[in-house]
């Protein structure tokens, strides 16, 4: 609009050094004009975030993917300290990269995305796959896995939980069918119990409806339930998971786990190894010591359990039913160092 | 703030949700947590209260909830119902004994009005047990299919082997997503 008002205004002079004049402003025009998208174009350039490219993700994101896996590869051979220390860095390194990915979820092309997480996934694959490689967790690998699928699906009963495990084959490569019913005693009374290593190793064991018996466990169970279980003497070899113990009255235990999950439980002894915690919920009278049974493959036990044997922590027990900090639950105790069994002779 | 700053904040605001995993005590609630997160299980104590994680899956920020399920704990549950957008049902397979127990606490928890429009994930844990019941067994057992009121689904899984935590949280995300993300 400038442009032709001002040249109107000069056609009105129409004078000679009219048309050099016209020449210049156009000039100069062109130069503002030139100028003006430069700045407009920096102005754009320092809006948009060097983090929102493409080519920015796609560097960081390979180079990131490169570094974690360089850190995997170096982790075989290398000594235990060391592999624990590089997958913890590669667990940390992939959760960033998982961030930086989802951060950059709004600007990436559907293709990219999928691509990047694909790459992820893979990463996280093979981080877990390492970790297995390099520092084998021993407690959780099942000999028998076999249980079918087709497995029929058991009545809640407690009568009939029969000892089907006496008839597995030593080896404990058990078959399908007799794989599905848990191991264990029930409806027993004033009879003395015992199960090896063979027949617990890694399974889950229950004892339900006892009365008067001693039991030896012998071994390590991944986890142990004990239910109504009245005057008793239950001992078991390390147990790698949790024992569960509820209804049990006038009965002394004893067993290493790594959880102790006590419930409706009265008068009863516990001598026990905890790695983690021991709790009680519903019990009165509940006493506790540490674990001092032995047999010849105890150590073996230990190892197949993956307890730590040096961390034992049976004098911390939550009370559900006592939450008052300070004052000490009044429904269990430590028993006393003198009046402790030490004889576990049948 | 530009406009592509507040369409990022407003999507990633979005893209949050809010997961409840409750089940009876010694099922493996936490134990499944710490392990989708990646964290040492070897260490894990009943849980006196609660646990939450926030935790990055698939471009959605999961706020997961671990509330201990000990008797004296389920009355508790109820103050962590609000704006819940999924809950996972943790089940204990091999421990026969309180299936009853299980199915009578689910079932009540269904009812809950303010559990209404969340989508329910059962995990049947501990399927590395030998004594472990199936996923089937376990559905029937609950009576999982008398449940109309809610998106349901089973998964079999083994908290401390890992297996198919992801694919039943990748489940659970999904149907969240199809249900409030439409965008997506």
């Amino acid at each position: 609009m400038d442009v032709t008002a001002e040249i109107s205004q000069e056609d009105g002079f129409a004078g000679e050094s009219g048309a050099a004049k016209i020449k210049e402003r156009l000039e100069k025009r062109n130069q503002a004009r030139i100028e003006d998208a430069e700045r407009r174009k920096e102005e754009k350039e320092s809006q948009s975030v060097a983090e929102e490219k493409d080519e920015f993700f796609s560097k960081t994101f390979s180079r990131e993917r490169v570094c974690i896996e360089e850190l995997l590869s170096s982790c075989s051979g290398a000594d235990r300290a060391v592999v624990t220390q590089r997958l913890e860095e590669a667990t940390v390194k992939t959760v960033q990269l998982q961030k930086f990915l989802n951060d950059s979820v709004l600007f990436l092309t559907q293709y990219e995305l999928r691509q990047s997480q694909a790459a992820l996934q893979k990463l996280q694959a093979s981080l877990a796959e390492t970790r297995e490689t390099a520092l084998p967790k021993k407690k959780f690998a099942f000999r028998a896995r076999t249980k079918a699928a087709d497995k029929v699906s058991a009545p809640v009963s407690d009568t009939a939980q029969a000892d089907v495990a006496t008839s597995a084959p030593a080896s404990g490569e058990v078959d399908g069918a007799a794989a599905s019913e848990q191991c264990g005693f029930s409806n027993m009374d004033n009879e003395f119990l015992t199960k090896t290593s063979e027949e617990i190793q890694k399974r889950d064991v229950l004892l339900t409806h006892l009365s008067n018996c001693k039991v030896r466990l012998v071994g390590s169970p991944s986890t142990l339930h004990l239910k109504h279980i009245d005057s008793c003497e239950i001992l078991c070899g390390p147990v790698s998971s949790s024992v569960f113990v509820d209804h049990c009255r006038n009965s002394t235990l004893s067993f290493p786990c790594q959880q102790l999950r006590t419930h409706n439980t009265k008068d009863t002894q516990v001598y026990l190894h905890v790695t983690s915690r021991a709790i009680i919920e519903d019990c009165h009278g509940v006493s506790f010591a540490p674990f001092s049974w032995s047999y010849p493959t105890l150590e073996e036990d230990f190892s197949v359990s993956g307890l730590d044997k040096d961390r034992n922590n049976w004098t911390q027990v939550d009370d559900f039913n006592w939450l008052a900090a300070g004052t000490p639950s009044p429904n269990w105790t430590v028993i006393p160092e003198p009046d402790r069994k030490t004889n576990w002779d049948p | 703030m530009g406009l592509l700053t507040i369409l990022k904040k407003m999507k990633q605001k979005e893209r949050e949700m809010r997961l409840l995993m409750l089940g009876l005590d010694n099922a493996g609630k936490t134990t499944i947590l710490k392990k989708f997160n990646g964290e040492d299980v070897s260490t894990i104590s009943p849980t006196l209260g609660f646990n939450i994680k926030t935790l990055e899956h698939r471009g959605f920020k999961l706020n997961i909830w671990d509330v201990g399920g000990q008797k004296s704990l389920r009355s508790y549950w109820r103050n962590y119902f609000e704006s819940t957008d999924g809950l996972v049902w943790v089940v204990d397979s091999a421990d026969r004994l309180r299936l009853e127990d299980c199915r009578q606490e689910l079932s009540s928890l269904l009812l809950e009005e303010r559990l209404a429009g969340a989508t329910l994930l059962v995990f049947a844990n501990k399927q590395d047990l030998p004594g472990a019941l199936s996923k089937e067994a376990i559905r029937e057992a609950l009576a999982l299919d008398e449940i109309k009121s809610h998106h349901w689904c089973i998964i079999g899984c083994s908290a401390v082997t890992g297996e198919n935590l992801l694919s039943g949280v990748d489940w659970l995300l999904d149907d969240i997503a199809a249900r409030i993300f439409t965008a997506d």
